[in-house]
């Protein structure tokens, strides 16, 4: 098996990487690259679990990778892409209070006080990745919150909640019960699934607020539509 | 034993809050009485029990039920807050007996039922507040006291009117609570407990910011001027039992969170906490009673003589903090003394005015004093009540009103035994505004009896009122007795309780006094010629009621002389033809006392924090982005503030 240090050394990169991919996220505009950024990001994590599972030996850590890979991986992308082609729209044009630069800029701001504060709680404790981790995975839902009032489209918007999905998981991969964590991640991807397919269903091809209007039925019949 | 005894006091409290049950029945009336008699029972153990602890100067401890750990309801019941319970249970027992006929006059069964159970919820929450140990304790009753109270002020919300003072005394309360939940905070921090001991403050400006909070939070609740304005809304505005309890007991449970504070919690304060008190008393006192003078809704008139009062009371207080600071200690403990039998007294005097009011106004149907007249011949006994009441409030002797009063007084006195020279002065002018007050409060209550009892009826309603039944009489004549026996004993009962004011002995005073009576009742009936005409014809031979000094009539002297104080307010509204104002067309004038303390306090208070609701309510209609980015910024400011924290 890999040598402990190593795995060590492995994860560092690999969180380092997880995070590039939540700021490529930011940056992007079109869906194709969103979606395989997303992909990617949770392959990382499904990576990390399986390092993890080199210095702790807990089986558990395996059948979390064994799920991330299957859903936040292959079935998650896979309907995001579904969507992506039914709606026939291939970039974001409009952006909400703030532009992929300035979208970045804040979100290194926000890396750079969350990293001041967990380095200064964690340092004394054990082993020194815990406090990079700590910080990362927070950064990383940060980072989905930018994602999704940064954009208009729901779909980016999915991919927002995904990512503050994945620094969520990335926390508890090291600080949480695991048990209770797989429980917790198929019950999450059940929702985006759901989400998901609901936006196929009903073909919600903008943003939430006029998919509102849309249900409104009474707006139809006093004849205030506004769509 | 004791504690036993106590535990099955407040449990026999809390079994009426199952009177609403009653409803299943045919006829809840035994039950009704069954709860009634509850609280009553409930009422004489607490009293023994009070009286126990009064007595022997033990210290009572009974841990009741934790909320969490470190957060515990336990009672603690000392001297002075048996001294309150006293007042509590007193007052508790009389309305118990009062509202076994009361609550029957009220149409339906249901509400009958949850007048009683919300009636005891209220006493046992005063009972909780006033023993409890620590804030959390103290914080958890105050706030089921107000709940409590709110939905007895709420009680008869279909009337015009009443649901305004609901909301205007919910408000109020709760603003009460915030700054009480301050002073908790400032203690909390201070000492790291939530006990009611004594606070060692970091620094002064500590103990003085505590002090202010609590100054605030009691002030609001005990309806000190300029926080007054829900008083005379809702005192009038629930039942007579219950205005009885909340004018007698509630506010006084206000004070009793300021008197806690002052001795126990905070340590001795600068001579500055003194002066605030002293002002805020003195001000409410004579505008407590200016305001009662021009009313003419005899329950309201009440609710502003317990503004008066409560300032009497504050007066008191802030003697005694400023005789404190001076190290005039026996001087302070006369002032301390007088504050705290004038708040028996009070409580006791105004329950059984606001009982007998009560009454009055289940006879004839209406507060207005101008529709009354004549009632001391239809209602004798309630005429005879409420006459020792007026007595008793108006401090004349031999009355328990004037021994607190006097001792108050004999405290002012004192005033040439403080260094200062301008304090002298401050204790000159409050004193002579004091004085002026009893003064005209004695005319208030001359004007309350006299027309809604005297003369003849001015009235249908009034011509037909009827004499209240036997319950309704005999729960405020245990007042009544023990206003006469408080005046009359008080030399002897301070003795007791270990005291020496120097009250003169009332005894004698009382005895002199009724041989003078005799003598003038005998000399009257037997000397020279005698004609009977009705009282306020003048002598004249009756004209009817149209003749008679009516309220506004009486008042309006005086009112005239604090001109400055009312502030007349002149509207004129005219409509006109022509575009040149020549041809008058039609036009309103309207002429009213100014509401001053709400255009120029409330109103600007109440604008204030509408902008500041439409302000959020700007940032509260956005879209779902905009929503995100807040928990964003909001998280993000955490964590910032979080680092310069740790």
């Amino acid at each position: 098996m890999i040598d402990p240090v190593f795995a060590l050394d492995l994860i560092k990169i690999l969180l380092v990487l997880i995070v590039l991919s939540a700021a490529l996220i930011i940056t992007r505009r079109d869906f194709i690259a969103l979606t395989s950024l997303y992909a990617a990001q949770s392959f990382l994590i499904v990576l990390l679990s399986v390092g993890l599972f080199a210095i702790d030996r807990n089986p558990l850590l395996l059948i979390i990778a064994a799920i991330t890979l299957l859903s936040k991986v292959v079935i998650i992308p896979f309907i995001l892409t579904k969507v992506q082609r039914r709606l026939k729209m291939k970039r974001e044009i409009e952006f909400s209070h703030l532009s992929p630069i300035g979208a970045i800029l804040l979100a290194v701001v926000a890396f750079f006080f969350i990293y001041a504060l967990f380095s200064g709680i964690l340092s004394g404790l054990d082993k020194g990745v815990l406090s990079t981790v700590v910080s990362l995975a927070i950064c990383l839902v940060f980072m989905g919150l930018i994602i999704i009032f940064t954009r208009k489209q729901t779909i980016t918007n999915v991919i927002g909640y995904l990512t503050m999905e994945n620094g969520v998981l990335l926390f508890s991969l090291f600080v949480a019960e695991l048990s209770l964590l797989i429980e917790v991640l198929i019950l999450l991807d059940l929702i985006m699934l759901i989400v998901l397919v609901a936006l196929m269903a009903f073909g919600i091809d903008s943003s939430i607020e006029e998919f509102h209007s849309q249900l409104n039925v009474l707006d139809r019949w006093l004849g205030r539509e506004q769509r | 034993m004791i504690a036993t005894l106590a535990y099955l006091a407040l449990g026999l409290l809390l079994l009426p809050a199952l009177a609403p049950l009653l409803a299943f029945l045919k006829d809840g009336r035994a039950g009704r009485k069954a709860f009634l008699t509850a609280i009553g029972i409930a009422a004489l153990l607490l009293t023994a029990l009070a009286a126990y602890v009064l007595y022997t100067g033990t210290q009572l401890l009974l841990p009741l039920y934790d909320l969490a750990p470190g957060l515990g309801l336990t009672l603690l019941v000392d001297r002075l807050s048996a001294f309150f319970i006293l007042i509590i249970a007193v007052v508790a027992f009389a309305v118990a007996i009062y509202s076994a006929g009361y609550v029957e006059h009220l149409k339906s069964p249901v509400r009958k039922n949850l007048l009683i159970a919300l009636m005891s919820i209220f006493v046992l929450s005063m009972v909780l507040v006033i023993s409890a140990k620590g804030m959390v304790g103290f914080l958890f009753s105050w706030e089921l006291m107000s709940l409590a109270s709110f939905l007895l002020v709420n009680f008869e919300y279909e009337k015009k009117g009443t649901r305004k003072a609901g909301l205007y005394y919910l408000a109020m309360t709760q603003l009460s609570t915030v700054f009480l939940i301050a002073a908790t905070g400032v203690i909390y921090a201070q000492t790291g407990s939530f006990d009611l001991q004594r606070v060692a403050f970091s620094s002064p400006f500590w103990a003085s910011l505590a002090f202010l909070f609590a100054f605030l939070g009691f002030g609001i609740k005990a309806g000190i001027v300029p926080f007054h304005k829900w008083l005379p809304y809702a005192h009038p505005a629930a039942p007579s039992n219950i205005s009885a309890l909340m004018s007698g007991l509630m506010i006084k449970v206000a004070i009793y969170g300021l008197v806690r504070f002052l001795l126990t919690v905070l340590p001795p304060g600068p001579v500055w906490w003194g002066i605030l008190l002293l002002t805020a008393g003195t001000v409410s006192a004579i505008l407590g009673v200016i305001y009662a003078l021009k009313e003419h809704d005899l329950k309201r008139l009440l609710a502003y003589h317990s503004i008066e009062n409560i300032g009497i009371i504050v007066m008191g207080l802030g003697l005694f903090e400023i005789f404190s600071a001076a190290g005039l200690h026996a001087v302070a403990l006369l002032a301390l003394g007088g504050a705290l039998f004038h708040t028996l007294n009070h409580a006791l005097f105004k329950s059984l005015l606001f009982l007998t009011s009560g009454s009055v106004l289940n006879a004839t149907k209406t507060m207005n004093i101008e529709r009354m007249g004549g009632l001391s011949a239809r209602m004798p006994g309630t005429a005879a009540l409420f006459l020792i009441g007026a007595v008793s409030i108006s401090a004349l002797p031999p009355f328990n009103g004037f021994v607190s009063e006097l001792m108050l007084f004999e405290a002012f006195f004192q005033a040439y035994l403080l260094a200062s020279p301008y304090l002298q002065m401050l204790l000159v002018i409050a004193f002579s505004v004091f004085a002026l007050t009893s003064a005209l409060a004695a005319a208030c209550f001359v004007k309350a009896y006299g027309v809604v009892f005297l003369g003849v009826p001015r009235s249908k309603e009034a011509k037909e009122a009827k004499e209240a039944p036997r319950s309704m009489l005999a729960g405020p004549a245990v007042l009544a007795a023990l206003c006469i026996v408080l005046g009359l004993f008080s030399f002897q009962l301070f003795a007791i309780a270990g005291f020496s004011f120097p009250v003169p002995d009332l005894l004698v005073v009382g005895l002199l006094l009724l041989a003078v009576y005799a003598l003038t009742a005998f000399a009257l009936r037997n000397v020279g010629k005698r004609r009977t005409c009705e009282t306020w014809s003048c002598g004249y031979p009756s004209a009817g009621s149209v003749a008679e000094y009516t309220a506004s009539g009486f008042s309006e002297p005086i009112i005239r002389i604090f001109d400055a104080i009312f502030l007349p307010k002149l509207t004129v509204e005219r409509e006109y033809h022509d575009g040149q104002k020549a041809l008058f067309k039609r036009g309103t004038a309207e002429m009213r006392l100014m509401r001053f303390f709400e255009e120029y306090l409330y109103d600007p208070v109440a604008r204030a924090v509408e902008k500041a609701a439409a302000f959020v309510a700007r940032l509260q209609d956005v879209d779902l982005d905009l929503y995100v980015a807040y928990i964003f910024v909001s998280a993000l400011l955490l964590i910032i503030v979080a680092r310069f924290l740790i």
